[in-house]
């Protein structure tokens, strides 16, 4: 179990070793032995709230001005400020509010989740618990993802929001060069509730793979308190890596075929 | 830092110290919050803002603080915190001015040490970002007016001006500053700063320096290492429309500017400034034992990707609107 600490193991077994985990951790949530502890879900869930929904939305809330700014200063180059709804629509709610949902959520949860997982580990609460017979991973991990299931898809929807509010801002108040009803026409014609649906999807998928890596590195985080630190360090790098990879599968399995633009015929 | 004499004391007392791993500042906290100890006590997704400050002095070690000043120490420990990173920045800038030299070694083992880690996560990052988010979607746009040639076009604005530099911040900020949080804390951690301060080494000049310089130029040159990776996605894009390369090429070319170059890669460098600051500090005042060190890579990095997105929407928004020459379509 210890993959990530043993030097000389190949890229692949740690790879196998990494998904037995999380498959374990998913099936645990999916045959409903998680909810032997669904008061520790809440509280996860709590914690949740409490702690990471402010820096997720303002993340987005940024990049969401972000895109107005770009979205404006393209549509005025191209001769057509007036439709400068077309790029903070698609840029938001497709692309970039998933990405910087993801990385606040490596950033914040997943790292969060390791240096938790990790310092018991290192300070044998794990094993405590195991020899009290509570199942650990039960009850630290798959807790931890039935949380964030509970939570994720609605502080997801919120940040959503944040994004809209930010491009507006931008676009509208800031740089001022299409009226408010111009820009609504055209950034709600350009996007319907199957792309938010698939813009949630996008999200989730990010939100469970860094949950799933935040529980596997640290609960197998071992060296001392230097180890916690390095594989809060690691967990970071695959997470990155993994928000970009679901991003691109997502936009190409969603969009890739079909633009769902209403132009043509 | 100043403790730092009390606590050579040897190994004994920081195994002692670690076991519990209690100090001044956790101390009042849990004092506060009246929480027991154990690991339901400490919320697990992040931590009390500021948890690593070094603010604390001897005196008020077992004070419990009022309702006023626990309402209001969020916002106290975030301007503390901001401040003393600016004041780390000044002492950085002045101490790798000022003439001995002693950082060069140091210097070029961090920057290959973050060469050789970012390489490949960015790579992929880089190619997965160029060709989804701005590659399909653009594409997907632009095909339904048969001008699938303007995405060469549309690539300086995406790719050159913006995600090129955020990309490899990110990546450098979750996989070279974390690292380097993970790093310095260790030492944080295990008393070394303080033996070196003992010793007369001054830390900022030797560790912080270095990881600054090289962080800077690293990210500096990964700017144009994203662009061509990023720009590779948008070919992937053009070939899987079945669109010729030419044109993508003759559009991206009529439409790069030196202003947009430039532009990219000093956004980058002080995107790693902002990385190296927030890390270094993050590192070198972490406290509490195992849970410490993870801690503060995790605040490192929040701060760090906050600072990078705030940064560039500043920088962006003055570049736009100070050259507008760069956003004529040609």
């Amino acid at each position: 179990m210890s993959a990530i600490n043993t030097k000389g193991n190949s890229w692949l077994e740690s790879t196998g070793v990494l998904l037995r985990f999380c498959g374990r951790i998913m099936g645990e949530v999916y045959s409903l032995k998680v909810f032997k502890y669904f008061g520790e879900s809440l509280r996860q869930a709590g914690i949740l709230i409490l702690s990471s929904t402010i820096v997720i939305w303002s993340l987005i809330f940024i990049i969401g001005l972000q895109c107005g700014i770009e979205g404006a200063y393209f549509n005025r180059s191209v001769g057509s400020p007036a439709y400068a709804g077309v790029f903070a629509a698609w840029c938001d709610l497709r692309e970039l509010v998933p990405y910087s949902f993801g990385y606040m959520m490596s950033a914040k949860v997943g790292t969060g989740i390791v240096a938790e997982l990790g310092s018991m580990r290192i300070s044998d609460e794990i094993d405590a618990l195991e020899v009290m017979g509570v199942p650990s991973m039960t009850f630290l991990c798959s807790t931890k993802l039935l949380a964030a299931w509970m939570v994720l898809p609605f502080v997801y929807l919120s940040g959503v929001g944040a994004g809209f509010l930010a491009s507006y801002l931008a676009v509208v108040q800031q740089i001022g060069e299409v009226s408010s009803g111009g820009y609504q026409l055209i950034f709600w014609m350009f996007q319907n509730p199957p792309d938010l649906l698939y813009s949630v999807i996008k999200g989730m998928c990010m939100a469970t793979a860094i949950v799933l890596v935040g529980c596997y590195y640290g609960y197998n985080a071992s060296g001392g308190p230097v180890g916690v630190g390095t594989a809060t360090a690691k967990s970071m790098v695959l997470n990155i890596v993994l928000v970009h990879v679901i991003g691109m599968l997502g936009t190409q399995l969603f969009w890739g075929a079909n633009p769902r633009a209403p132009i043509g015929g | 830092m100043h403790r730092a004499v009390g606590r050579q004391l040897g190994i004994s007392t920081a195994v002692i110290r670690f076991d519990s791993r209690h100090n001044e500042k956790e101390g009042v906290h849990r004092l506060a919050a009246n929480t027991p100890r154990g690991y339901s006590s400490r919320p697990p997704y992040c931590s009390q803002p500021g948890c690593g400050n070094q603010g604390q002095g001897q005196g008020e070690r077992f004070r419990v603080p009022s309702v006023g000043e626990r309402a209001l120490m969020p916002a106290k420990n975030l301007l503390e915190e901001a401040g003393d990173m600016v004041i780390l920045t000044g002492k950085t800038l002045v101490s790798a001015l000022r003439p001995p030299y002693p950082y060069g070694g140091e210097f070029v083992s961090q920057f290959l040490f973050a060469l050789k880690l970012c390489w490949f996560p960015l790579l992929i990052s880089t190619v997965a970002f160029g060709y989804g988010a701005p590659g399909l979607q653009a594409s997907n746009f632009l095909v339904l007016f048969g001008a699938i040639d303007r995405l060469g076009g549309f690539f300086v604005l995406a790719s050159i001006r913006e995600f090129a530099p955020t990309v490899t911040a990110i990546v450098l900020a979750g996989v070279a500053g974390t690292a380097i949080t993970a790093d310095l804390g260790a030492r944080k951690i295990r008393e070394e700063l303080d033996a070196l301060q003992v010793l007369g080494v001054d830390p900022i000049k030797n560790l912080v320096v270095p990881r600054f310089l090289a962080l800077m130029l690293v990210t500096g040159l990964f700017d144009v290492y994203a662009l061509i990776f990023g720009i590779s996605g948008g070919i992937i894009a053009t070939l899987v429309n079945g669109a010729p390369l030419g044109p993508f090429w003759a559009t991206f070319f009529t439409n790069a500017s030196t202003v947009d170059l430039w532009g990219s890669v000093v956004k980058c460098t002080l995107f790693g400034a902002i990385i190296a600051i927030v890390c270094c500090y993050k590192g070198m005042t972490a406290s509490g034992g195992a849970e410490g060190v993870g801690r503060a890579v995790n605040q490192a990095v929040v701060i760090a990707f906050l600072g990078i997105f705030a940064f560039n929407y500043v920088f962006t928004q003055t570049l736009l609107a100070t050259h507008p020459e760069i956003q004529v379509i040609r």
